[in-house]
């Protein structure tokens, strides 16, 4: 767990050095360099196919980069697969929810949490106090944060059953099963409206304000105005500026790259 | 009466050779076409250890079963490497290969196999005895696969199942699951080898060939893949099938083939047809597909 | 003492022999490459070969001629029937490798049993005689069915790659093979290529087990027991997506399972593929790369997929 906040010298959560990865003649990224630190709000912005859902991907692990280093609070991640990585601190959602579709709500959030010691065969069949315990840990802590995003009611549903918006708040509670430092959103916003936009906002800042590393994919302007520290503008793999969101926003380049000429 | 018994004691055997490979099939979600080959390692790692080292019976088949299950280890370990894909590939090198080795061998009798396997109990109450105490053990292992998916394992499975890279986002090691679940389907191959090989008191490599895998493939495809009934469903009508021919424990020349194309084109026929079997759900798909396996309850 | 005729004769034979190995992993690349699947049918379509060729010159004592158009003709049908009936529903229900796997497992295996009942397990061979007139050629022995597979293996490979560079049809095949969803945004027919790489792999699989059947006695299961592996494990070798080079693995594997006879008896001689399958997964499990002639490499596993790469 990272408590750097008041530290003297905060280790980045998350720094990214230099990455690159192509996929034959696409490149994904070009000497991408990235840095989160706990209690930001990064809002990664930018025209579509610039690259960010494939730069959380490189973050995440489930593409190895071509070059460059990854370290997740201090450590070098780019050679381990995505569950060590997770383990780590790190929870990410996707653009589009990706529940696990055959398990109820509550079930979703129940196979979450990493710490969980059922993960052995034979521990699973002994099933000893010790893993009961752990059980009903989870269940408390699941069925909290289905509270949280105003799923309780619904936990026996399966995700097939909830709409679009709700889906994505199903993402995000189970992302928030395990403490983590930071945390990645894939365009949260895409698709949603009214509580469900102010219950994922109040999320973000909650967990910012715990000291997660917030990073935000987003493409609604707003949110990204109301919400990130600061943002980061991709195009074509590679980083072009970073810096407070209003200075990213009155800079003429980068709105025309993004809306193709037309003034925010 | 002997001759019902033994197909009653063939059918229990099957079944744990079927609920073994609906554990890595259908649960686990990957095809491994060595199962007849843990299946013979198991029987022929028994017999060797009660022939040559004089280990009690009662030691040898868990043993066996053991011998199995680490054995699959290697196997696992370095195709999940890569992918579940390559398992399929590596198991079918791995059934050859090993076949090859126990067909020429002196160690284990080469072609002819070993006989003169000694017998747990003897007597004319032998049949019935073996009888009962299989179906104890076939419902041990059912009651814990039942268990076992019933709970948070279960769950986990269900997940891995449906999404993969999510599962895994979340911290959770699929490859861990996939090998123990490895593991525990050869490990109970390797049992059922030595039930049979005491039982039978004789083995040869040709009843443990590729074959094999489509007898299983059928049983589970057939009963209901990712069930806990399915399996026992599938092994007692694939088993009593061929009986129905009158036929025993060594094939006849025209009744193998015979046997295999009604067991393939019933894979087929299923495959197509009704995918998740006799005993399936009717969730999208099904089968060998999607996952059908009734979600745990939760607490 | 390791005379040089020796080593020289094990070369010549041992190419010789992977004449018709060659064709199968071809074949079996190919369909890799396109239809994006493990065609472990392959060993079904195998036995169809020969059966169909076997009938004609066994049973009915056509010509070689007729036997070979016989062999070509069901062999294909068969092709075509498999892409059509069975990777392509399999494809419109988005089914996983999985299922793949087994549909084209079970069907090698229907045929097999099939064979078996119509054939029997006796070994067989097409014609009369598998031995063919020899002469010396300096320092070794050459068969002239020997000079016939090779030549034949060079012409059918030089051919393939004519189709598959110059012709339209090849062209499209190379497209699909690489990226289907947008060859088939530029008016590529994605199903017509799925099935022309079939019909090209099922004229390797006839005129390599035209050779085969030339050469060695089999049953009906030999090509499911024997040869099929021996493709698989020179695709991988290659590394998925390069066609012409899992037909020089396959020579490479000839070679070495021709050297092998010098340290092991012939009877262990099948397990130097099953050798070369262990070392290859932990060690090269992505080809051993550099010297490939590399047509654009697909990389994808999942058949039909649109799924980006991923590294784990």
């Amino acid at each position: 767990m990272n408590e750097n906040l008041a530290s003297a010298e905060p280790t980045a959560t998350i720094r990214v050095d230099v990455v690159s990865k192509r996929f034959g003649g696409v490149v994904v990224a070009d000497a991408v360099s990235l840095q989160l630190d706990p209690g930001e709000i990064v809002g990664l912005i930018g025209p579509n196919g610039a690259g960010k859902t494939s730069l959380f991907n490189l973050i995440t692990g489930t593409i190895a980069p071509d070059a460059g280093q990854i370290r997740i609070n201090g450590r070098r991640v780019e050679r381990l697969p995505v569950h060590r990585r997770a383990r780590f601190g790190l929870a990410r959602t996707w653009q589009h929810a990706r529940p696990f579709t055959s398990l109820s709500l509550l079930d979703n959030l129940l196979i979450a949490p990493r710490d969980y010691p059922g993960d052995g065969l034979l521990r699973a069949l002994i099933a000893d106090r010790g893993l009961r315990r752990a059980e009903v840990a989870a269940y408390r802590r699941a069925l909290e944060l289905l509270e949280r995003v105003g799923l309780a009611e619904r936990r026996a549903a399966l995700p097939s059953e909830l709409s679009y918006g709700q889906q994505k708040l199903l993402g995000i509670a189970r992302a928030l099963m395990n403490r983590c430092d930071c945390l990645l959103l894939d365009e949260p916003m895409a698709g949603v409206e009214g509580r469900t936009y102010d219950r994922m906002r109040e999320i973000v800042t909650a967990e910012a304000r715990r000291g997660a590393a917030v990073c935000i994919v987003e493409h609604n302007v707003s949110f990204i105005r109301d919400l990130c520290t600061r943002a980061v503008f991709m195009a074509s793999g590679r980083v072009l500026a970073s810096g407070p969101v209003d200075e990213l926003m009155r800079d003429r380049r980068l709105t025309e790259l993004y809306f193709g000429g037309a003034v925010v | 009466m002997t001759y019902l018994l033994n197909v009653v004691i063939l059918i229990e055997i099957n079944c744990l050779l079927a609920i073994g490979f609906n554990l890595i099939l259908g649960y686990g979600g990957l095809l491994s076409v060595a199962h007849p080959m843990f299946y013979a390692m198991g029987a022929y790692a028994s017999a060797l250890l009660t022939l040559r080292l004089g280990i009690p019976i009662w030691a040898a088949i868990p043993s066996a079963a053991i011998v199995a299950a680490v054995a699959s280890i290697g196997l696992s370990l370095s195709a999940l490497r890569v992918s579940g894909d390559y398992l399929v590939i590596v198991s079918l090198g791995a059934q050859l290969g090993v076949l090859l080795v126990f067909k020429n061998i002196e160690l284990t009798g080469a072609a002819s196999g070993l006989g003169g396997i000694p017998s747990a109990f003897d007597g004319a109450a032998r049949a019935p005895i073996h009888a009962v105490l299989l179906a104890v053990v076939v419902l041990a292992v059912t009651l814990a696969v039942r268990r076992l998916m019933r709970g948070a394992y279960g769950r986990a499975i269900t997940a891995m199942r449906n999404d993969e890279e999510a599962f895994a986002a979340l911290g959770r090691n699929p490859r861990r699951i996939k090998i123990a679940i490895f593991a525990a389907g050869c490990g109970l191959a390797g049992l059922a080898g030595g039930f049979y090989a005491h039982y039978f008191q004789f083995v040869t490599p040709e009843q443990f060939d590729l074959f094999g895998t489509t007898a299983l493939l059928t049983m589970v495809v057939v009963g209901g893949t990712a069930t806990v009934a399915g399996p026992l469903v599938g092994a007692a009508l694939m088993t009593a099938l061929p009986q129905a021919i009158g036929f025993l424990d060594l094939p006849v020349a025209a009744m193998a083939p015979l046997q295999g194309t009604v067991f393939t084109s019933l894979v087929l026929l299923f495959l197509f047809v009704r995918p998740q079997g006799l005993l399936g759900g009717r969730r999208a798909g099904g089968g060998v597909e999607a996952w059908v396996g009734r979600p745990p309850i939760s607490p | 003492m390791l005379q040089p005729e020796i080593i020289l004769q094990l070369v010549w034979t041992g190419l010789a022999n992977a004449s018709y190995a060659c064709l199968f992993a071809v074949a079996f690349a190919l369909v890799l490459r396109v239809n994006k699947v493990w065609n472990f049918g392959q060993a079904g379509q195998m036995l169809i070969a020969y059966s169909a060729m076997f009938i004609v010159l066994r049973w009915w004592h056509g010509s070689m001629i007729v036997a070979v158009s016989a062999g070509l003709a069901a062999t294909v049908a068969a092709s075509l029937a498999i892409e059509q009936f069975g990777f392509r529903v399999l494809r419109r229900r988005r089914a996983s490798t999985l299922s793949y796997f087994i549909l084209t497992l079970v069907l090698s295996q229907l045929i097999v049993f099939v064979g078996e009942l119509v054939f029997g397990t006796e070994p067989t061979t097409l014609t009369d005689s598998i031995v063919a007139p020899a002469f010396a050629l300096g320092p070794i022995i050459v068969n002239v069915w020997d000079c016939e597979a090779l030549a034949a293996t060079v012409a059918l490979l030089l051919l393939l790659y004519l189709v598959l560079m110059l012709s339209p049809a090849g062209q499209n095949m190379t497209a699909v093979a690489d990226n289907a969803a947008l060859a088939e945004l530029y008016g590529i027919d994605p199903n017509r290529s799925y099935r022309m790489s079939m019909a090209l792999s099922a004229i390797f699989i006839t005129m390599g087990m035209l050779l085969l059947g030339t050469k060695t006695a089999t049953v009906p299961s030999t090509p499911l027991q024997q040869y099929l592996i021996a493709s698989v494990v020179a695709t991988i070798l290659a590394g998925v997506g390069n066609v012409f080079s899992a037909g020089f693995a396959a020579f490479a594997l000839g070679l070495l399972q021709s050297f092998s006879i010098l340290i092991v008896a012939s009877r262990w001689q099948p397990l130097v593929v099953y050798g070369v399958l262990a070392i290859t997964i932990l060690l090269f499990p992505r080809g051993v790369g550099g010297w490939q002639f590399r047509l654009p490499a697909a990389g994808r596993l999942a058949p039909g997929s649109a799924r980006a790469e991923t590294a784990r």
